[in-house]
């Protein structure tokens, strides 16, 4: 019993560590009325499919620039997509004139920066980085 | 009365008419497009400079337009678009070389004049483009885009065309209705045929890829997206017309009156294309053979009205749907092709599939084609007095040449896809073709030793890239 205890625990902290380690999280500005959403909903936006949050606001994705650990750990972890991927599907929009992908910035903290002028904002960010300017959206 | 002064003729392929009409005079070449070996030679930079001027003036205009919307946009609504570049250039482009084993015809893609196969046994001229974009934002809901691809043409010389001219206006988030030049959506991609980067393949599949010449519209779209659930779907209506130049002097497919309604589906990994495209194609360079048959009293008159490609009602539908989850893919298409004239119905279908090792995507598509009738037995050559029995034998024969070209083949492909970067990638293809009695397939430039069904292999290799 004691043993299988302690099994239980050690799978919890190696799953807990998994899942810490290099995580990236969604957030958006610390004033948004936003405080969940799928991964689905989140994909969406950055994939330019829906311009809006479930709650009707105009939603701004502003991504990470191409080639950081954070825009590969998030695509990959959300859209269980690779940064060829993605550069597949934003070049179906782009060479049909129907579209840009979202603004590109060099790190977390510029996301930050940027969430806290712009509530329509939605980016990611280290789990590391996060701190009272933004807040962690919650995946349903 | 028609006499023929000259005829050059093959079994599978090429009829190249001189007919002298003996009523007015007049001589007219008859000659069938995809086997015949007349090239058009002499003052092809006084063309070169006209069909620029014009394309140019063409844009200028739209550029004057863009102008006024944009003057009377700023003054309106004092949009915020500091966040967005006014400006973006992209580019796109794929080199490669393809092999074919047959070397009585070549293996070509879109409306180039060669390819791999006949002309060269190793070919850059299959694949090969170079394209560049620029992306105005003008406002936040106005924009513009030009895209000019450089690719061998309907003459085999590189020559820039512009493959997307128009302007959008964003009235909402979800509806926009573009004016200019856009790509004729009928496949699944259609749009984005020419952007290798953005499919598993070399190429997406002749058969279903070749059905139509027509592949531009000069007019206007509009669509429209709805979310239902978690549903997105995207619906589009079109008008306009197109003039699509023909290689091996076929002369200018003209499609006039075209409308067309299309649905694109997505829900997650999932999406769904639908289209129906209406138009009415002339295709002027087949009149002096349709003109010749008119000539030999009610059968020929019959045929004539039959088969002569002027203002023919055509339909293009297509039915497609992907799925790819990211780990792998899987996707099908069936499309149709259909017109009341020469050009009948052509059908086509394709399915794939993939897994993606990492960087790597191993792929498998099989592809068909077939199409209604591939031979007419034309005038009855002996009833006849002999004199005409020569000029009618060779309009039957121009009438099957044509009917010949209906794709009637089957291709197993496999391959392979390597991401060398995230804008970067090589992609090897083997193709085993076989081709259908009395059919060329997709080929083209048949001449007079191509085999009856051949089974055709093909290697392909291409880099592409986008930036």
């Amino acid at each position: 019993m004691q043993r299988l205890r302690l099994t239980i625990l050690g799978i919890g902290l190696i799953l807990g560590m998994a899942t810490a380690h290099g995580d990236v999280v969604a957030v958006v500005s610390d004033r948004s009325t936003v405080d969940s959403l799928s991964k689905n909903q989140v994909v969406d936006i950055f994939l330019g499919r829906v311009a809006r949050f479930p709650n009707g606001n105009q939603a701004v994705p502003i991504d990470q620039a191409e080639g950081t650990a954070a825009r590969n750990e998030f695509y990959t972890r959300f859209a269980g997509k690779t940064a060829a991927q993605i550069k597949a599907h934003w070049s179906k929009i782009i060479f049909t004139g129907r579209g840009q992908p979202p603004r590109a910035v060099s790190n977390s903290a510029e996301i930050k920066k940027l969430l806290a002028s712009n509530l329509n904002g939605i980016g990611y960010i280290e789990q590391s980085a996060v701190d009272d300017s933004v807040k962690v959206v919650r995946i349903e | 009365m028609l006499r023929i002064l000259s005829s050059t003729k093959s079994r599978s392929g090429g009829n190249i008419l001189l007919l002298r009409n003996s009523e007015s005079g007049r001589d007219s070449l008859h000659c069938v497009p995809a086997n015949s070996e007349v090239r058009s030679s002499g003052a092809s930079w006084q063309r070169w400079l006209t069909v620029h001027l014009r394309e140019f003036m063409k844009l200028s205009s739209i550029t004057a337009i863009a102008a006024l919307l944009y003057a009377s946009g700023v003054s309106a609504e004092e949009v915020d678009v500091a966040d967005a570049p006014m400006f973006t250039f992209n580019a796109f482009g794929t080199f490669g070389v393809a092999h074919s084993s047959e070397d009585q015809a070549d293996l070509r893609t879109g409306l180039r004049a060669e390819g791999a196969g006949f002309t060269d046994e190793w070919s850059s001229a299959v694949d090969s483009l170079i394209a560049g974009q620029v992306n105005a934002n003008f406002t936040p809901k106005l924009s513009a885009v030009l895209q000019i691809v450089l690719e061998p043409n309907h003459e085999g010389n590189y020559d820039p065309h512009v493959e997307w001219a128009n302007i959008k206006y964003q009235f909402t988030p979800d509806f926009s209705v573009r004016i200019g030049r856009t790509v004729l959506a009928v496949f699944q991609l259609s749009e984005t045929r020419k952007v290798g980067f953005t499919y598993p393949w070399v190429r997406p599949p002749l058969e279903l890829y070749q059905l139509n010449p027509v592949t531009i519209n000069d007019g206007v779209d509009a669509s429209y997206r709805l979310h239902f659930g978690q549903w997105t779907h995207t619906p589009q209506l079109r008008v306009g017309h197109s003039k699509t130049k023909l290689p091996q002097n076929g002369g200018t497919a003209d499609a006039t009156d075209v409308w067309g309604i299309s649905n694109t589906s997505e829900i997650g990994s999932l999406t769904a294309h639908f289209a129906y495209v209406r138009t009415k194609i002339t295709l002027a360079s087949f009149d002096p053979l349709f003109d010749g048959f008119r000539q030999f009293g009610p059968r020929g008159v019959a045929i004539a009205d039959e088969n002569a490609v002027r203002d023919s009602p055509s339909t293009f539908v297509g039915v497609g749907a992907s799925y790819d989850p990211g780990k792998w893919f899987t996707m099908a298409e069936w499309g149709r092709f259909s017109s009341d004239s020469v050009l009948g119905t052509r059908t086509a279908w394709y399915l794939s599939g993939g897994y993606r090792f990492g960087k790597f995507t191993p792929y498998l598509t099989y592809a068909k084609a077939t199409a209604d009738k591939l031979t007419d037995p034309g005038l009855n050559v002996s009833a006849l007095p002999p004199f005409l029995a020569g000029p009618a034998t060779a309009l039957n024969a121009g009438l099957n040449t044509i009917l010949s070209q209906k794709p009637v083949e089957s291709t197993v492909s496999f391959g392979a896809r390597w991401d060398i970067s995230s804008n970067v990638d090589i992609k090897l293809q083997f193709d085993h073709m076989r081709v259908g009695d009395g059919s060329i397939g997709v080929l083209t430039n048949v001449q007079p030793g191509f085999p009856l069904g051949p089974e055709v292999n093909v290697f392909s290799a291409t880099i592409d890239f986008v930036f």
